[in-house]
C-alpha cells in the first residue's frame, strides 16, 4: 500500500484512457502517454496499465509494503528516503521508506509507475481519473493527503539496472515546436497567422487544454455547427486566443479548428507549462505517419529489450 | 440519398458526412472495421477516429463506403418522449428575448413549444445536442466562452439547445437550470437520453 502523506499540485490516477467519445465522454489518460508507455515498460506492466500523473509539484509518498516503481517525464526532483532517486529506471522501494516528488524546473508532468498498476476505479474500459466528471481513478479526483493506494499483485522482478535513452523523453521545454497538420477551416491567412508567430502558454493550462496568451485574426463563423473534436485540436474562438485541446478535453465543439497536432507530437502536450514558448509548424501527412511510425519503432525496441531483460535477470 | 464526403481531420481521424451516420457509427459498434478506435457523432457528421499505423485514410475511406452502401435510414418509429423540466432564469435570459425580440415569457413559451430532439450526444459526459429550435431561438454563442458553467444550466447556441450535465467551460446562452441527473454512473444506462430522443421542455417554478 502507498499513504499519501503530500498530495502535489494535481497528481491522478491515469492510464490509456477510455473510448466512449460517442457517449460524450472525454478519452482522458495520462496527458504524456510516451512517459507512461516507458514507466510501465520499466516495471514489466502492460503498456496501458494504472499508474500516477504527477504535475509541476509532485507528491510524498510512504510505501508499507516493497515494490518495484519508476518514474517518467518531466526531469522532477526526486529522494528516497531524502537520497537523490533516479528516473527513467526501474527501482526497488522497500517497506516504510518515503518517496517525495518535488518541483521541476522544465516541463510539467511525470508518470509514475508501481509494477502490477494501481488499483483503480473502471469506467468505461478505463482507469483514468476524469477530474470534471468526478470518475474513474481514485475517487474521480486528485490525490489528497491521507490517500492510500493498492496494486495489483505480480510476480516479483529485479530491476533491469536499465535506463531509457534520453532520445525517447518527451521534450520537456521550455521551447516546443508542434507538427501540425492543416484541417479544412485553415483558409491560407489563418495558417500563416497560426504557423508564423511564437505563442505564450498561458496561465489557462490544464488537462482540458491550454491557451496562448497571443491572439490571432479570428474567423468569423457564428453559424458554425458543432463537430467532434480530434485529440489536438487547435480551437480558435472569436477572442482569437487559440486553444489546444488536451486529453480532457469536450468531445465536440463549436469554435473553427485549423489544425490538429499530429500524433506522434500529442505527448508534447503533456509537457506545455505556462511561460513556455509554443511554434506551430505545419507537415503534410506522409510526413506525419514516418514521424509516428519512427516514434513506435523506438517505443517497440525498448519495450522488447526491457521484456527480455525481464525475462532472463 | 446524398453522396458521403470524406475529409481527413489531421493524420488520424476522418470525417465522413452523411445523412446515415447514426446508422454507420451503430454498424461500427456491431462489426467493427480493424484500425478504427472510435466513431464520434455530430449531425450528419460521423468522425472517425483510426491507428495510423493500422490503417490509412485511403483504405478506410475504401471501406466505410462499402459500409454506407448496405445501410438504409432507420425510422424513427422507437423514440421515446421524454419531459426536461427547467426552471427559467439565469444571466442571458434577458439577452436572448431581447436579441429574439420577445418578452421573456414569450420566449420561454416558445422554447418549450419547441419540437426538440437528440441530435447526438457529446461536449461532456451526459450533454445532448438537441434540434428543432426555431430560427428566432438560434442565439449566437458569447464571443469568450465562461470559465464556467454551472452544473444543470439550459442553455441556447447557434442552432442547437442543451443542458451542461457539469460545470464546465461553454460559450452557450444560459437561460434556465434543470436538476435532472443527467449523468449517472449508478444507473444501468448513466446517460440520461439517447440519439433520437424527443425532447419537451417544461417550464417549472423556482422552490
Amino acid at each position: 500500500m502507498i499513504e499519501v502523506l503530500r498530495p502535489g499540485l494535481q497528481t491522478t490516477v491515469q492510464d490509456a484512457g477510455r473510448r466512449a467519445r460517442a457517449l460524450g465522454v472525454a478519452a482522458g489518460g495520462a496527458a504524456d502517454p510516451v512517459a507512461l508507455r516507458l514507466a510501465n515498460a520499466l516495471v514489466g506492466n502492460p503498456a496501458g496499465a494504472a499508474a500516477l500523473e504527477v504535475t509541476l509539484v509532485g507528491p510524498t509518498l510512504r510505501f508499507d509494503q516493497n515494490a518495484l516503481i519508476s518514474v517518467c517525464g518531466a526531469p522532477f526532483v526526486a529522494t528516497l528516503d531524502g537520497a537523490p532517486f533516479g528516473l527513467w529506471r526501474a527501482a526497488a522501494v522497500r517497506a516504510g521508506q518515503t518517496l517525495a516528488l518535488g518541483s521541476t524546473p522544465r516541463g510539467l508532468r511525470a508518470v509514475l509507475a508501481v509494477r502490477g498498476g494501481l488499483r483503480a476505479q473502471t469506467v468505461f474500459g478505463s482507469a483514468s481519473t476524469d477530474l470534471r466528471g468526478g470518475f474513474g481513478g481514485h475517487g474521480g479526483r486528485a490525490l489528497v493527503a491521507g490517500d492510500r493506494l493498492t496494486w495489483e499483485p505480480a510476480p516479483p522482478l529485479s530491476p533491469p539496472g536499465a535506463f531509457i535513452s534520453p532520445a525517447l523523453h518527451t521534450p520537456p521545454g521550455p521551447h516546443h515546436v508542434l507538427r501540425v497538420s492543416a484541417l479544412p477551416e485553415a483558409t491560407p491567412e489563418l495558417l500563416r497567422a497560426l504557423t508564423t508567430p511564437v505563442f505564450t502558454v498561458s496561465s489557462q493550462a490544464d488537462r482540458m487544454g491550454l491557451r496562448v496568451t497571443e491572439a490571432v485574426a479570428a474567423p468569423h463563423d457564428p453559424a458554425r455547427v458543432s463537430l467532434p473534436n480530434v485529440p489536438g485540436m487547435v480551437q480558435v474562438p472569436p477572442d482569437g486566443r487559440p486553444i489546444v485541446l488536451g486529453p480532457d478535453a469536450g468531445t465536440h465543439g463549436g469554435y473553427p479548428t485549423p489544425l490538429a497536432v499530429i500524433r506522434a507530437d500529442l505527448p508534447r502536450l503533456g509537457q506545455l507549462r505556462p511561460g513556455d514558448t509554443l511554434q506551430f509548424r505545419a507537415v503534410d501527412l506522409s510526413l506525419a505517419h514516418a514521424a509516428l511510425r519512427e516514434q513506435e519503432r523506438a517505443l517497440r525496441s525498448v519495450e522488447a529489450a526491457l521484456g527480455w531483460r525481464h525475462a532472463h535477470a | 440519398m446524398s453522396a458521403p464526403v470524406f475529409t481527413p481531420l489531421g493524420d488520424a481521424a476522418l470525417s465522413v458526412q452523411t445523412p446515415l451516420a447514426r446508422e454507420l457509427l451503430a454498424d461500427l459498434g456491431a462489426r467493427p472495421v480493424p484500425g478504427v478506435q472510435e466513431g464520434v457523432p455530430a449531425l450528419g457528421v460521423l468522425t472517425v477516429l483510426f491507428d495510423p499505423l493500422q490503417t490509412s485514410a485511403a483504405e478506410l475511406e475504401a471501406a466505410l463506403r462499402l459500409r454506407l452502401n448496405a445501410l438504409t435510414p432507420q425510422s424513427g418509429e422507437q423514440a421515446r418522449t421524454r419531459a426536461l423540466p427547467v426552471i427559467f432564469g439565469g444571466p442571458d435570459l434577458a439577452w436572448c428575448a431581447a436579441h429574439a425580440g420577445l418578452s421573456e415569457a414569450a420566449l420561454i413559451t416558445a422554447v418549450c413549444a419547441a419540437p426538440l430532439e437528440v441530435a447526438f450526444l457529446g461536449f461532456t459526459p451526459g450533454f445532448a445536442f438537441l434540434s428543432g429550435l426555431p430560427p428566432e431561438l438560434q442565439m449566437p454563442r458569447l464571443a469568450a466562452p465562461r470559465g464556467e458553467v454551472p452544473a444543470g444550466s439550459f442553455a441556447l447556441g447557434g442552432p442547437w439547445a442543451g443542458v451542461y450535465p457539469r460545470a464546465t467551460p461553454g460559450g452557450w446562452r444560459i437561460v434556465g437550470h434543470t436538476s435532472v441527473a443527467l449523468f449517472d454512473l449508478g444507473r444501468a444506462e448513466p446517460v440520461w437520453w439517447r440519439a433520437g430522443d424527443r425532447i419537451r421542455v417544461q417550464p417549472v417554478a423556482p422552490e
